[in-house]
């Protein structure tokens, strides 16, 4: 990726490119696939930040280029989140503070019973790491838990307890691309996204047994 | 029909792919317990999403973490393609040839492969049906656009805290899942995927399913041994003794895993639209016997999964589940006495 592109794409979301570059960056994303992934990502961040946090940004541009980066067969432009509440719903914005505590991606909890409703139980190992922010997608940070109506009080992340890691990765890895196979198509899409994304940069992630960290486990002179 | 025609030429969708759907609205139609309309949008989404050709980057948000990944799905002369792409941080990869799965862990110079033997055909996840209504009350809340596309919002809620619940928002030309938000029991979301960007093209070339991921110096990790056909672990019929309300056993059979030439018993047991996979295996270690109360939880985003020993064999549940849903099923597995293993073969 082209640096002054990258720049020029940033620039176009602040609303800072003139009306002649932004309409030569549209043709450019038209049909360079690769900008043009780079554009839905932006476009994505922008609108998780804005139906997360109520951030109002420079849509304007966005939406004229969506445009012609859109059309058709492909599909695509910044999500507009509208309300339809229906009885079982609740806003997005109260889940930050329900369930994302930290950008913990993996729990592990050692030898604790595990009761319906327990999700407030502190883990005991946790990977409150920030995902790796790839230089590639500046705009890609770990969005931090936030109180509601954009209000200016944080949740502080849970301290991390250094309980060793339990299983080997491969083996859970395993475990899960397996049972991919075997789940509804819609289920399979958060599944295997949720394994995509879990433990960037953090490296810990384990679940085994009573097994040293991550040797093959073929090891020899297992009985049968 | 007048609406395909028009999305036809709009999306320039393939033509394979609405006979499909016609097929399925014509099954819907005879079918006499066919299942109410939003029913049968959930059903038609979960054929979208597994018999089209697409190709989207989608974000993905899950405890306050926005990461991008890229999808494609390819279905041609009955053999399935499909590679997912992490955009950002982990850069890791799962590329799909029909039940062949192999994944790119960069993060930790791994790749997995598990291959499955030529000819063997994969249980196909149970449709739509009465069971999954009896678990699920699933409504279209709402009809709205959603990048400047009609989408039906189906509802999918829980009837109880043994499973989680969607909130889907349906295109109505392409039946396709343009936003997902799994929500738990309470209907709190905990994870979304909304499609940044989505095109359904007629033909996908095959160098789209090559990794982009360089494997210079990671470890590889196949099963090698394929399947074995006949012998499920020591022929031990494992099942579970008590299931959480509405689920059944979907399958059951052995396979072995990459990294391990012992084979693994993997049961998968369903509700109609969540499973959950238990798979037993004999302990590595023997020293393993003196810690039969000692259990493992984890989750990943927002699956679960809960690990016993039972018996000198490791249980571990796996699923799109609350965390209280794997650990019971996981903790009701037992060995029956030995009787004939004809399974099913995952």
């Amino acid at each position: 990726m082209n640096e002054e592109l990258d720049s020029q794409l940033s620039a176009m979301f602040d609303d800072e490119l003139s009306h002649a570059e932004c309409e030569l960056l549209a043709r450019r994303l038209s049909r360079d696939t690769e900008l043009k992934s780079r554009w839905g990502r932006y476009a994505m961040i922008a609108a998780a930040i804005r139906a997360e946090h109520g951030v109002r940004l420079h849509v304007q541009v966005a939406h004229r280029v969506s445009a012609l980066v859109i059309s058709e067969p492909a599909l695509g432009a910044p999500v507009v989140a509208r309300a339809a509440p229906p009885r079982w719903w609740r806003p997005l914005a109260g889940v930050a503070v329900a369930a994302g505590v930290a950008a913990v991606s993996i729990l592990w909890l050692r030898g604790q019973p595990l009761l319906p409703g327990s999700a407030a139980q502190p883990p005991l190992t946790a990977a409150a790491d920030a995902p790796a922010v790839s230089t590639a997608a500046p705009v890609a940070v770990a969005l931090p838990a936030r109180t509601p109506a954009g209000s200016d009080s944080y949740v502080v992340p849970p301290a991390a307890h250094g309980a060793p890691a339990l299983v080997p990765p491969t083996e859970f890895a395993n475990y899960v691309v397996a049972h991919s196979l075997y789940t509804a198509p819609v289920a399979r899409g958060n599944l295997l996204s949720s394994f995509m994304t879990s433990e960037s940069g953090t490296g810990t992630a384990a679940m085994l047994l009573d097994a040293p960290q991550d040797p093959p486990r073929d090891a020899p002179g297992h009985a049968h | 029909m007048r609406r395909a025609t028009r999305t036809r030429e709009r999306l320039k969708a393939p033509a394979f792919a609405w006979a499909l759907a016609a097929a399925s609205g014509a099954f819907a139609a005879t079918e006499p317990a066919a299942p109410p309309a939003p029913a049968q949008w959930l059903e038609r989404m979960n054929q979208a999403l597994s018999t089209r050709n697409y190709d989207g980057t989608f974000s993905h948000w899950h405890g306050g973490t926005v990461e991008m990944l890229r999808i494609i799905h390819r279905q041609r002369d009955g053999h399935v393609a499909e590679r997912l792409v992490s955009l950002d941080g982990s850069g890791r990869e799962i590329i799909r040839a029909d039940s062949s799965l192999t994944c790119y862990l960069p993060d930790k110079r791994t790749v997995l492969v598990q291959e499955r033997p030529v000819g063997e055909s994969l249980v196909a996840f149970p449709a739509v049906s009465s069971q999954t209504a009896s678990n699920y009350d699933i409504r279209e809340v709402a009809r709205m656009r959603l990048n400047r596309r009609d989408t039906h919002v189906i509802s999918v809620a829980p009837r109880d805290q043994y499973r989680y619940g969607y909130r889907l928002w349906v295109d109505d030309a392409t039946a396709m899942p343009l936003k997902t938000q799994l929500c738990d029991t309470d209907g709190h979301v905990i994870e979304q995927l909304v499609f940044a960007d989505l095109s359904m093209p007629a033909r996908i070339p095959d160098s789209a399913f090559r990794p982009e991921v360089s494997t210079e110096g990671f470890q590889w990790l196949r099963n090698d041994a394929p399947a074995p056909a006949a012998a499920p672990a020591a022929a031990t019929v494992w099942s579970a003794l008590k299931l959480p309300p509405g689920f059944r056993m979907m399958l059951h059979g052995a396979q072995t895993l990459p990294g391990s030439s012992l084979p693994v018993d993997h049961l998968v047991f369903t509700d109609g639209l969540a499973s959950v996979s238990v798979f037993i295996e004999v302990q590595a270690t023997p020293a393993g016997v003196g810690q039969v109360t000692e259990v493992r939880a984890a989750r990943v985003g927002s699956s679960s999964a809960f690990s016993t020993v039972v018996d000198g064999h490791k249980i571990t549940a796996v699923g799109e589940v609350p965390p209280a849903t794997v650990r019971l099923i996981a903790t009701q597995v037992r060995a029956e006495a030995a009787a004939s293993p004809a399974s099913t073969h995952p």
